[in-house]
């Protein structure tokens, strides 16, 4: 029945319906000279994309032939990850919509790149094999170099996107290094085949801790953890805003998305755990020296933006604290991952949001002076600035606060009290910075020549701080439905 | 491997080091070129002994026909004539980079030379057209597609870089 054939392939629709738009896109862009609808459509079908994945998990129509299964999974954990990064990336298209008219950056590619580095990002998300891990990695960080050049007018946009392409591209290189070293000690291209040669003894060892060494080593570059960060600073700050938005949410997920793959997934067993001491120590310092570092170069920012790339650093941290839990607490400590990642997500859209919003034609807001009083001029534009900077101090009642509360008992249940004590402790200094925006917007007055940043009037710009706003605040309260998708995903993917 | 199986992957092997190694090390800009066109005709070599004959055909056709011009063609644009400067960097990040290049060689030679695994057999049309096609077009029909993705973005991101900004 064609019937059948149609739904045998609902697991990987949001994939196959992405692929569609950009195509489509693609075509109109060609033959029209309109373009005023193209960002509403990418953010609609990124939330369309969205909603099919969450309908899918809802209902459990997790099929689609075993062709692609052997190298994108369907399951609970990519189709979380597809809600993410759908959202983030819907969410950056209506900042986008909002921005690039206002700036008169407005072209159709932009549009096209978003939704295929998106579309590569939930491949990536999705990968099972190391084949297609590169090549999600691929499309995905393309997509993004292009993105992050896209204003090439711009210095600072050539300079970020020359040094994300560079490294970006060694880091991919060492990730086919240790995929090949690790198929050479497996002879296994698939992650549960590399799972059983490793858990069966069959595997090299030494040649196996290499190989996972370099692919960590790529997978922390693309997440931004320290010491691999050297780029994010640099090409957050020279791209456009919506793009360093959709950078710090969606790549970032997908990022992680498979570093839960490779070690909670192919390398989670006590075989893996005994090379060695295993993976966890590694995580440990990677996340203790991230967490410190980004906090403590942000606070010497003078940038909004720079600071902001920081504590995406410094975020990035936190969810590795979770991510080193994972061999002892298992699900618990995955799904407090995945709730993190979702929790950031939404704070970061609001956060950046609100800076695209505070500036307007001529004038970007940037610095903190930018923002000096902007809070007592136009009150309703600094609001979402102030929940979204709460939300990633981690205040309640916001989902950062959730975010980090999950992530940090899951370090406290699996024994590693002093890193949740640690990443306290960094949070606080996190508070100096974050609170400092509030500050400039509120108590402090722009110098008496200095140019005063106007905030945007655009529908796109609001809409997206209203829907970033609302989940920020709704999965601060009422936390439980959003949990339970995270608990419901790491445990049939652990299971 | 019979004898002549084994002598002509000793041979390619060591050319495939030297090219690569003038490929990294050469000044000359249009000189590592060169080594690459000959490591790239010795790995040619090396799937000839793996019964991969199309594979060395194409490795020919695509790596040392299209690519090395591409890059020689680049090369002369700019100017055969640019050297690379003499390299910067302190003592000791060149020297950390230095010991954990030799301590990865070390690891990875030991480990394969001490690697025992057991030969499989292949197909009967393993290597050939159709084994290739059934490989490309069946069993990883997948990873083709997402590579015709993944050469899209690159097209429409190069192109997004490379127009005229007043447009």
């Amino acid at each position: 029945m064609i019937t059948d054939r149609i739904t045998s392939f609902l697991g990987v629709a949001p994939l196959l319906l992405l692929v569609a738009v950009g195509l489509s896109i693609m075509l109109i862009d060609a033959f029209s000279k309109d373009r005023s609808g193209l960002a509403l459509t990418t953010a609609m079908s990124l939330f369309a994309a969205a909603a099919i994945s969450g309908a899918i998990a809802v209902r459990g129509d997790l099929v689609a032939p075993a062709q692609i299964t052997r190298y994108l999974a369907v399951d609970q954990l990519g189709l979380f990850f597809d809600v993410v990064i759908c959202a983030g990336a819907g969410l950056s298209a209506l900042l986008a919509g909002g921005y690039l008219k206002e700036h008169g950056l407005e072209r159709g590619e932009f549009y096209v790149l978003l939704i295929f580095t998106a579309f590569g990002a939930m491949v990536l998300a999705r990968a099972v094999d190391l084949l297609s891990i590169f090549l999600g990695l691929e499309t995905m960080s393309l997509g993004a170099y292009a993105l992050v050049a896209y204003r090439r007018t711009s210095a600072r946009a050539v300079e970020g996107a020359v040094k994300y392409f560079l490294l970006g591209s060694f880091a991919a290189a060492i990730l086919l290094f240790g995929s090949a070293l690790l198929y050479g000690a497996t002879g296994h291209t698939d992650l549960a085949g590399i799972r059983d040669a490793v858990g069966s003894g069959a595997a090299d060892p030494v040649l196996t801790i290499l190989a996972l060494v370099m692919i960590l080593v790529s997978l922390a570059f693309k997440v931004g953890a320290v010491p691999f960060h050297m780029w994010v600073p640099d090409s957050y700050e020279g791209a456009v805003t919506p793009v360093t938005t959709f950078m710090s949410v969606a790549v970032k997920a997908a990022a992680f998305a498979v570093l839960v793959r490779v070690l909670a997934g192919a390398f989670g067993d006590e075989v893996s755990m005994d090379l060695f001491t295993g993976w966890t120590p590694v995580i440990v310092i990677l996340a203790v020296v991230t967490m410190a570092w980004g906090n403590l170069a942000a606070l010497a920012q003078s940038s909004v933006k720079r600071m902001l790339a920081y504590s995406s650093v410094a975020h990035a941290g936190y969810v590795l604290v979770g991510l080193a839990a994972t061999y002892e607490l298992g699900p618990t400590a995955v799904s407090a991952v995945l709730y993190y990642v979702a929790a950031y997500t939404v704070s970061n859209v609001l956060a950046f949001g609100s800076l695209v919003l505070m500036g307007s034609k001529g004038k970007e807001a940037v610095s903190y002076e930018d923002l000096a009083g902007a809070g007592r001029r136009h009150p309703a534009a600094a609001a979402p600035f102030v929940v979204g900077v709460l939300s990633l101090l981690g205040m309640p009642p916001t989902a950062g606060f959730f975010g980090k509360y999950y992530v940090f008992s899951a370090a406290v249940q699996a024994g590693m009290t002093w890193l949740a004590v640690l990443g306290v402790l960094a949070s606080a200094v996190g508070a100096y910075y974050y609170l400092k925006v509030i500050v400039y917007l509120f108590m402090r007055e722009p110098a008496e020549d200095a140019p005063i940043a106007v905030p945007m009037r655009s529908y796109y710009v609001a809409a997206a701080l209203l829907l970033s706003g609302y989940y920020v605040l709704r999965m601060g309260v009422t936390p439980g439905r959003y949990l339970d998708f995270a608990i419901s995903a790491a445990t049939t993917f652990l299971g | 491997m019979t004898g002549a199986g084994a002598t002509l992957f000793v041979v390619t092997a060591i050319f495939a080091i030297i090219g690569a190694l003038i490929t990294v090390a050469a000044r000359r800009p249009l000189r590592a070129a060169m080594g690459l066109l000959v490591h790239i005709v010795s790995l040619a070599g090396m799937f000839l002994t793996l019964n991969a004959h199309l594979l060395a055909a194409l490795q020919l056709l695509v790596y040392a026909g299209a690519i090395v011009v591409l890059f020689v063609f680049v090369i002369m644009l700019i100017g055969p004539e640019a050297e690379t400067g003499p390299i910067e960097g302190r003592l000791v990040s060149r020297s950390t980079a230095g010991a954990l290049t030799l301590a990865v060689f070390l690891v990875v030679a030991t480990s394969v030379g001490g690697f025992d695994a057991a030969w499989i057999a292949v197909d009967a049309d393993f290597g050939t057209v159709e084994g290739l096609g059934l490989a490309i077009y069946r069993n990883a029909l997948v990873p083709f597609e997402l590579i015709s993705i993944t050469l899209l973005v690159a097209i429409i991101g190069a192109i997004a870089i490379a127009r005229s900004p007043t447009e």
